[in-house]
């Protein structure tokens, strides 16, 4: 049986579909107590990947575990490990109430369970309508429902908050964080980093199939470097002083101002006074975690590790 | 296990598949009987017309003691089993093509688990299927024929018997084709395709070629063996010596021409509906669900 550790570990996974490598040789592991974010643009292979996890595509090669055990070792996997899959289908014709019951006995828990999750997501009202008239955010609330119905240890939900409204997210980014307070696993995928900027703790982010970063979210934000962008009365004269100074990365941009990596304005202020070059203007600008993101997995690093410096020219990629 | 029956029986009780083809098995099953009724009647009048007096002298009994009923009763089974084979057929193509066989798969502990619970959940459909049809048969049948013409209660034990085990068997045959072919209108075009014309087509061929023996052996002929042979078995039982050549000419009238016993006939086609099923079993155990 499962060791209850509430423990994700991915090693060395990799599916092939045809010619086409879906997942690399990934690895990571996630932890209980925390919500984790699984990102990468479409198609980096973060639904490949949940399916492998969650026993329903067969790794070409590497293993997924849960507690440390393969899916299909779980004895009742409705207990361990609940998930929102996209494409998970419902029977137009089926109530929700009913959906739930269904999966209720297969879990073996019983009917009250299923009103009770149902009232958790808000679904209450709707409970006794077809699945058939549903919105997309119902749907993804009643998919929600149904992870939970086992009271799972670890949550797995790809693209959760498609079709929800703000309120709805707002909602899912709260329940989530208790959640994993309770000290449960919750690994959540997106596309985009912003969206679930605020509710994960951890970070795994992927590109064409391959492990970019993997770590708390707080060391990819600390990674994130300030640049002053400066117009000198004489560039060549500042950029000489900067360079005494043991300042290196300075870079001239196309508009006519020099940007200058890793000091503060203020010194750059200071050198400049020294120097007697006159200063027109000075500005002060800081990457955001998505430009970071964008530059992680575009085409351009795949294969590399973390980009290390944020500021260099996008050179087409995708994303 | 059980838990897994029971959702399994809770998705086919939740939607309002069961009743919308049990509809029609059952108004398919009183026509059948009634026509069959009607039909025997028409025979049994013609032949005690005296003109075809050698054929009653054959089977040693008058005319309106022929149990004509059971002919028409073995083609009513066939025919109305189309049914449950369909409803079978949905179990697992249905849930492949609406995509809900995800959640089906990440609540049960093994694909094996949640396939035998699928089966034995629809093994049960498919008796109450049969019985249904048995039901409906059986009141067609009485309400239009002369008494003299109905089996007795040995033979209604007997063909009610044969029904449910007929229906129970093509019932599984479909959720085998279900599982092999992923794709709801695919399996069922292509069931039908095959029991209502194909395998008739072959049929008729092999008499041509003079080996009908084969098509007992065929999924369509083994089935119709079952309930055709009984049918065949209980006419004879109540006639008296009966050649050879006119007990052929009734088992071709019965749907069972070339046929086994009917016991036999049952266990080839149970073979029929266990490769369909291993090959169903094969495909969705091995498939990626994405």
């Amino acid at each position: 049986m499962h060791d209850g550790s509430g423990l994700i570990a991915v090693q060395n996974l990799t599916k092939q579909f045809g010619p086409v490598a879906a997942v690399q040789n990934l690895s990571f592991t996630v932890s209980p107590g925390s919500v984790t974010g699984f990102l990468g643009p479409n198609g980096a292979g973060k639904t490949t990947t949940l399916r492998m996890l969650l026993g329903l595509v067969k790794p070409t090669a590497g293993t997924a575990t849960i507690n440390g055990r393969p899916f299909h070792q779980l004895g009742q996997p409705g207990r361990v490990v609940g998930a929102v899959l996209e494409a998970q289908g419902f029977h137009p014709a089926r109530s929700a109430r009913n959906h739930l019951r269904v999966y209720a006995s297969a879990i073996g828990v019983p009917d009250a369970q299923a009103d009770q999750v149902i009232g958790l997501v808000g679904l209450s009202s709707a409970a006794d309508r077809k699945v058939g008239g549903f919105s997309l955010g119902m749907k993804q609330r009643l998919a929600l429902a149904t992870a939970l119905l086992g009271d799972p240890q670890v949550l797995v939900l790809d693209e959760p908050a498609n079709g929800l409204d703000p309120e709805g997210i707002a909602w899912l980014r709260t329940f989530l964080q208790s959640y994993a307070r309770m000290g449960r696993t919750v690994l959540i995928s997106s596309h985009l980093l912003a969206e679930v900027e605020q509710t994960v703790d951890q970070v795994v982010i992927i590109s064409r199939g391959q492990t970019m970063f993997y770590g708390p979210l707080e060391q990819l934000r600390q990674s994130q470097q300030k640049r002053v962008l400066v117009q000198p009365s004489d560039h060549n004269a500042l950029a000489t002083a900067l360079r005494a100074a043991g300042v290196q990365a300075i870079e001239q941009l196309p508009d006519g101002r020099l940007a200058v990596s890793g000091v503060d304005s203020r010194q750059v202020a200071d050198t400049a006074l020294q120097a007697g070059v006159s200063i027109y203007g000075i500005q002060e600008e800081q990457v955001d975690l998505e430009r970071l993101f964008f530059q992680l997995t575009s085409g351009q690093y795949a294969g590399h590790a973390p980009a290390p410096n944020p500021y260099q020219q996008q050179q087409g990629g995708w994303a | 296990m059980g838990n897994l029956v029971q959702a399994e029986l809770r998705k086919t009780t939740t939607t309002g598949l069961w009743w919308g083809l049990l509809i029609p098995t059952a108004v398919l099953a009183l026509g059948w009987g009634l026509a069959t009724g009607l039909l025997g009647q028409f025979f049994v009048d013609f032949a005690a017309s005296g003109d075809v007096d050698e054929v009653s002298d054959f089977l040693g009994v008058t005319p309106d003691q022929w149990k004509v009923s059971l002919f028409g009763m073995a083609r009513a089974i066939n025919i109305s089993t189309i049914f449950p084979m369909i409803f079978g057929a949905m179990a697992i193509s249905g849930e492949l093509s609406r995509r809900t066989i995800t959640t089906t798969f990440l609540t049960a502990p093994s694909r094996v688990h949640a396939l035998l619970a699928k089966m034995l959940v629809y093994v049960l459909w498919g008796a109450i299927y049969g019985l249904v049809i048995m039901l409906f048969l059986g009141i067609g049948v009485v309400a239009t024929s002369d008494s003299g013409q109905l089996p007795d209660a040995g033979g209604w034990v007997m063909l009610t018997l044969v029904c449910v085990l007929s229906s129970i068997l093509m019932t599984m045959f479909g959720v085998g084709v279900g599982a092999l072919i992923p794709n709801v209108a695919g399996a069922i075009v292509l069931l039908l395709l095959y029991f209502l014309v194909i395998e008739n087509v072959l049929h008729g061929v092999l008499a041509y070629l003079e080996v009908p023996a084969v098509i007992g052996f065929l999924p369509n002929g083994s089935i119709n063996g079952l309930t055709g042979s009984v049918s065949v078995d209980l006419f004879l039982s109540s006639a008296g010596v009966v050649p050879t050549e006119i007990e052929d000419v009734l088992r071709a009238i019965a749907g069972a021409a070339g046929a086994q016993d009917w016991w036999l006939s049952g266990i080839v086609f149970l073979g029929w509906a266990g490769v369909v099923f291993a090959g169903g079993w094969a495909v969705t155990q091995s498939k990626d669900i994405t």
